[in-house]
């Protein structure tokens, strides 16, 4: 296997988990998303514009990508957010289909040095070329995906040690108890939707950079349904199983040039045979708690 | 002037008046019971004073300020907790954060630290919960799923999640349905102390046992409507009673 195979595998995965994250909080907080790639995608395309229209500098692009998916979540939580289940599920794929097309017929170009650069309607939009033109090389932009990967994650884990992951947690379980515990479930919800906005962003701006073309058909709700089936597969106890499911997916079963054709039919066997045997994926709830009750028994031996 | 007063309550679902023109005040510092055959309406008046269901007509009171219709989670802020008829707990939460984010979300309404708020709760928070363990017995079970507790484990649990609150109103939806004897009488023990401490509880109950010797007063419903009211003594003679409970006496209504 040579090493451009490995970057691109290895980047693939990592700008992935960001959108598995996302669909994994609102998994976490009992909501079914089939929408977080509209997230992804309204940054990709934000970032874009940012760097490649506008002249700013990758990081100012990537961080502006990700406010803007935060902001277009905010939009679509407070009308959904009273929603409850399949209407919530229902809601969020609407509205990706919508954003989906409105990038089909969103034409915004200007003309750079004798070309014209922007988005194109279904034709897409060629030429983000900020990492190349800053000479950043794959390598490197790797380390730089893993980089806010990894702020991403601990984030997530610091979160579930907090009292706003409880939170989250309980919404999943039981809203109305929670509710009646004197949290106002609505805007804790609204919350959750935009913070799983920004995760998703920060994979889209990612995605949109590396890839230098981003077209409108590639935020279908596959991508949605993917990042759905990685916490669903790694596990909702921790945040380290929608990455666990990315890695089997992306990793494993894309690497295993033997299954190559038959991939989509391994991984929805896959999902079929884990939502029976195991509903909340492999690391779910209680294996998280086992694994941290032997965890804290070795740190007693320990002392 | 009473800490709770309902007056005219109603609640139709189609065509059942689960509770019909409930006029019902309960005074501060007593345990006020709530009794009535299966269906009689007691856990619809529990939901509708905690604004679970919507109210159909009438009014809830409490402290003097109309909280008819209001969210739950203003409920709970005003100062009213409650435990449910079938134990509703958080599974996948320890023992501990059970009580923990309960806790908090009493200080949430002061705190403005940010940090506190969201992350990591305040220092007089876990002490607080650190006493309520110790008061419900489950100490040794703070860092178990709640999902893991026995059953008896599971009510005491829910009544100090209740507690964590900081309620000054407590209602007890059946608190002691499927306890043995000797549950039962811990938790007669537990109400009087909760008692000596100023708290005001309205107690439903089919365990006459618990009932009859706890309570202060006691009002009985029969197809949504209040059909007595009084001290327990009485209660137990009244005739019109006695016909709700299908003739038997209400000694032996265990329902
Ligand atoms: N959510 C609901 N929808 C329809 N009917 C209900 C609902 N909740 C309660 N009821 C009806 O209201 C009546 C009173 O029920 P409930 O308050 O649970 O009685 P109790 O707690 O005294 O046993 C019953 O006839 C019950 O079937
Ligand atoms: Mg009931």
């Amino acid at each position: 296997m040579d090493d451009i195979y490995l970057i691109a595998v290895l980047s693939n995965i990592g700008m992935i988990s960001f959108i598995a994250l996302s669909a994994y909080l609102l998994l976490v907080v009992g909501e079914i998303s089939f929408g977080q790639q509209a997230f992804f995608a309204v940054s990709a395309y934000g970032s874009g514009i940012a760097t490649a229209m506008w002249g700013w500098p990758i990081w100012l692009g990537l961080l502006w990508g990700a406010l803007v998916a935060g902001a277009a979540a905010l939009v679509v939580a407070i009308p959904t957010v009273r929603l409850r289940g399949l209407y919530f599920s229902v809601a969020t794929l609407a509205f990706a289909e919508m954003v989906r097309l409105i990038f089909e017929i969103f034409t915004y170009q200007v003309e750079i040095e004798g070309e014209l650069v922007g988005p194109d309607g279904s034709d897409g939009f060629r030429d983000i070329r900020a990492i190349y033109d800053s000479n950043v090389s794959d390598f490197e932009y790797l380390l730089i995906i893993y980089g806010l990967l990894s702020v991403v994650l601990i984030g997530f884990l610091i979160l579930e040690r907090s009292r706003l992951g409880a939170i989250f947690r309980m919404i999943g379980e039981d809203p109305l108890l929670t509710e009646m515990q004197g949290l106002n479930v609505n805007a804790y919800k609204i919350l959750a939707v935009v913070m799983a906005g920004v995760v998703a962003g920060i994979g889209g701006a990612l995605y949109a950079h590396l890839a230098t073309y981003v077209e409108p058909k590639i935020f279908n709700v596959m991508l949605g349904v993917h990042a759905l089936a990685y916490g669903l597969i790694g596990g909702l106890g921790t945040a380290v199983g929608p990455l666990i499911g990315v890695a089997i997916d992306i990793g494993l079963l894309e690497s295993i040039r033997a299954i190559s054709g038959y991939r989509m039919i391994v991984f929805g066997g896959l999902v079929a045979v884990l939502l029976i045997v195991r509903p909340r994926g492999l690391l779910d709830e209680a294996a998280v708690h086992w694994l941290r009750g032997r965890w804290r028994g070795l740190v007693r031996a320990e002392n | 002037m009473p800490i709770l007063e309902l007056t005219s309550l109603t609640k139709h679902f189609g065509g059942v008046h689960a509770v019909d023109e409930l006029d019902l005040s309960v005074e501060e510092g007593e345990i006020f019971g709530l009794i009535g055959p299966n269906g009689s309406g007691k856990s619809t008046t529990v939901n509708l004073i905690c604004g679970v269901v919507s109210v159909t007509a009438g009014r809830v009171a409490f402290e003097g300020r109309d909280i008819t219709g209001a969210a739950p989670h203003r409920v709970l802020a005003a100062g009213v907790a409650r435990t449910f008829q079938n134990i509703r707990l958080f599974g996948h939460l320890t023992v501990w954060q059970n009580l923990w984010v309960a806790q908090n979300s009493v200080e949430d309404r002061r705190s403005e630290n940010f940090a506190k708020r969201w992350f990591f709760g305040s220092g007089a928070a876990r002490d607080a919960v650190d006493e309520q363990l110790e008061f419900a017995g489950l100490a040794g079970k703070r860092n178990e799923l709640a999902a893991n507790l026995a059953f008896g484990e599971q009510r005491r649990l829910e009544l100090a999640r209740a507690l964590a609150t900081k309620p000054r109103l407590l209602l007890l939806d059946e608190p002691a349905a499927g306890m043995n004897l000797e549950e039962v009488h811990a938790l007669d023990g537990r109400l009087r102390t909760l008692q000596q401490a100023g708290m005001t509880i309205v107690l439903v109950e089919h365990v006459m046992e618990l009932v009859m010797g706890v309570t202060d007063r006691i009002a009985v419903l029969n197809f949504g409507r209040k059909i007595a009211e009084g001290l327990p003594a009485a209660i137990q003679e009244d005739e019109a009673v006695q016909q709700a409970y299908l003739g038997g006496s209400v000694e032996t209504a265990h329902a």
